[in-house]
């Protein structure tokens, strides 16, 4: 565990009668940026929440950092950064008031980051907070939680109301001074195409199950998604099989790996292979997501367990 | 760090009702002063200078300050840690790497400093004036009236402070807080009317404090001063638990 940023087992977090999280368990190894997708009320901004301590969990248990959800909660704070959805900060604080307000709670905080981003930036430093643009509020945050040194970024939505140049340049800065000095980026995101930019592993999470976690390499080089037809095809999901869903008169098998010999498999079972095609992190986010019927009726289509292999 | 920030969003008003504040101080006593018959000279009988302080030390600090004084305090304290729910800033600062006792603690001091500040100059104003006056001083027994002031304004302030926490909302902090401190201040008389007990009110602790200064009868109200003590601590510390449970 302790080699893990991140570390969450069966994690809960249950609403008056929602199931916000459902049972998560996620590993995010250190030093990669990990791509945490999903749709709205998928349970992203839930589980950001209960890892830094601003919500405790029904039940389950987890670590961030080594250290123990809510039990050590000051010590993963004074490792972390956090980028909040809401972007919400003292309106009539400038950023250079902001500044003042944040580096006193960090031991690693760099003035010269602080310098370095708001040029690069161009964050108006004198400015109430309250005065600027979405944008403008967006890149306060992220200038803060750059300047605090810390090991782990958590940045649920950072690139929201940002221009393409400034999603570009603080893309890159993620990879080159967090990623390349050795920390962890976790980013929870709609935007898939900034996260395959950018992400060496992704976890996909829906109704507050991960559906998926792996490394990006991995999807783009072993995920196939295998189109068929014919009759009495395999329903059965496994580890291998991560979709059996219909698509008109087709089957739909998402393949983790080994797609030649499963195509091959189906043909000698009589099968018709329409198709075997590669996947974007676009494509398996929308066949895992999508709700899907099963091939035949009474069996069960939709996705297998979660599968690991991030680590 | 927090200190800074909440003294950086209560001063401006703040100071504005310091100003206020030591202006009603020094010219209601002036009048006082004047209504008595000490027309600005600094002499008199024994017996004008006695009525004058007493008068002036029950209606300016034991009215006036203590009514300001329980103003200022329902609105500092709606304006402490729990507002930041409301304006959707408690993800920020409770991702700060501190406890959430810190940040109740830190923020209730900044209040109590200003509060305390307040009284002394209201209290310092009235002194001076009287002073300057009769020519004659009760300076210990002043200072000793400053405890009731302050600490019945802490009572009050904690008390909005905890509404705040609990309802996440300065507004609704306030209301509850005002609605809870006019109880208070009608209950005394509803119970006396009708059971002839005193029930204590947080307005009669602070007046008796001031009676006291002048009076050779009345006592200080020491046992008051312990249990309103104990309330004005009690407060932030249920605001401590209530924060440590809250979820952003």
């Amino acid at each position: 565990m302790n080699d893990l940023a991140i570390w969450t087992e069966k994690l809960v977090k249950v609403y008056s009668d929602v199931r916000a999280v459902d049972g998560l368990s996620m590993n995010v190894p250190r030093g990669v940026t990990y791509g945490f997708l999903g749709r709205n009320g998928a349970g992203k901004t839930s589980t950001i929440k209960i890892l830094l301590g601003l919500m405790r969990p029904t039940a389950g248990r987890g670590t961030v950092l080594g250290f123990s959800i809510g039990r050590d909660q000051v010590a993963i704070l004074e490792r972390t950064a956090f980028v909040s959805e809401s972007k919400t900060l003292y309106g009539d604080l400038s950023p250079r008031e902001l500044v003042r307000f944040t580096r006193g709670f960090y031991p690693k905080w760099s003035d010269q980051a602080v310098t370095k981003y708001s040029h690069l930036f161009e964050i108006p430093m004198d400015r109430p907070f309250s005065n600027l643009s979405q944008g403008n509020r967006t890149k306060v945050y992220l200038m803060l939680a750059l300047s605090q040194g810390a090991d782990l970024l958590v940045l649920d939505e950072p690139t929201m109301g940002l221009d393409p140049l400034v999603v570009d340049e603080f893309l890159r800065v993620l990879v080159e001074d967090v990623v390349g000095e050795g920390h962890t980026v976790f980013v929870s995101s709609h935007q898939l195409a900034d996260v395959e930019q950018i992400a060496d592993c992704v976890g996909l999470i829906d109704h507050g199950r991960l559906l998926l976690e792996a490394r990006l390499d991995d999807i783009k080089s072993q995920f196939r998604l295998i189109t068929a037809a014919g009759n009495a095809l395999p329903q059965t999901q496994s580890a291998e099989i991560l979709l059996v869903a219909s698509e008109g008169s087709f089957c739909k098998y998402l393949v983790r790996k080994d797609a030649d010999a499963f195509a091959a498999e189906l043909s000698r079972q009589g099968a018709t292979i329409a198709e075997v095609s590669p996947l974007g992190l676009r494509e398996i986010f929308l066949e895992l997501v999508r709700k899907e019927e099963a091939c035949t009726s009474g069996n069960v289509g939709g996705i297998a367990g979660p599968i690991t292999s991030c680590v | 760090m927090y200190f800074w920030k909440c003294w950086r969003d209560s001063r401006t008003h703040y100071i504005l009702r310091l100003i206020a504040v030591f202006v009603l101080c020094l010219l209601v006593t002036i009048i006082i002063a004047k209504v008595e018959g000490l027309t600005g000279a600094k002499k008199g009988s024994a017996g004008l200078v006695l009525r004058t302080w007493s008068v002036a030390t029950e209606g300016v600090l034991g009215i006036c300050a203590s009514l300001f004084t329980l103003f200022t305090a329902l609105t500092l304290g709606a304006s402490g840690v729990g507002e930041e729910f409301k304006e959707r800033t408690a993800d920020f600062l409770l991702t700060q790497p501190r406890r959430r006792r810190y940040w109740i603690w830190t923020g209730w001091s900044v209040g109590v400093c200003e509060l305390a500040v307040m009284v002394f100059l209201a209290v310092g104003a009235t002194f001076g004036t009287l002073t300057y006056l009769t020519g004659y001083v009760y300076t210990w027994r002043l200072l000793a009236a400053t405890l009731p002031l302050i600490v019945g304004g802490v009572a009050v302030y904690g008390l909005t402070y905890l509404m705040t926490v609990v309802a996440g909302n300065g507004r609704q902090g306030l209301s509850y807080g005002m609605g809870i401190l006019l109880i208070n201040l009608l209950l005394p008389f509803a119970v006396y009317y009708y059971s002839k007990v005193n029930f204590p009110s947080v307005l009669g602790f602070m007046l008796d404090g001031c009676k006291w200064v002048t009076s050779a009868t009345e006592a200080f109200p020491i046992g008051g001063l312990v249990v309103w003590t104990v309330i004005a601590l009690v407060f932030p510390v249920a605001a401590q638990l209530v924060l440590e449970r809250a979820e952003v």
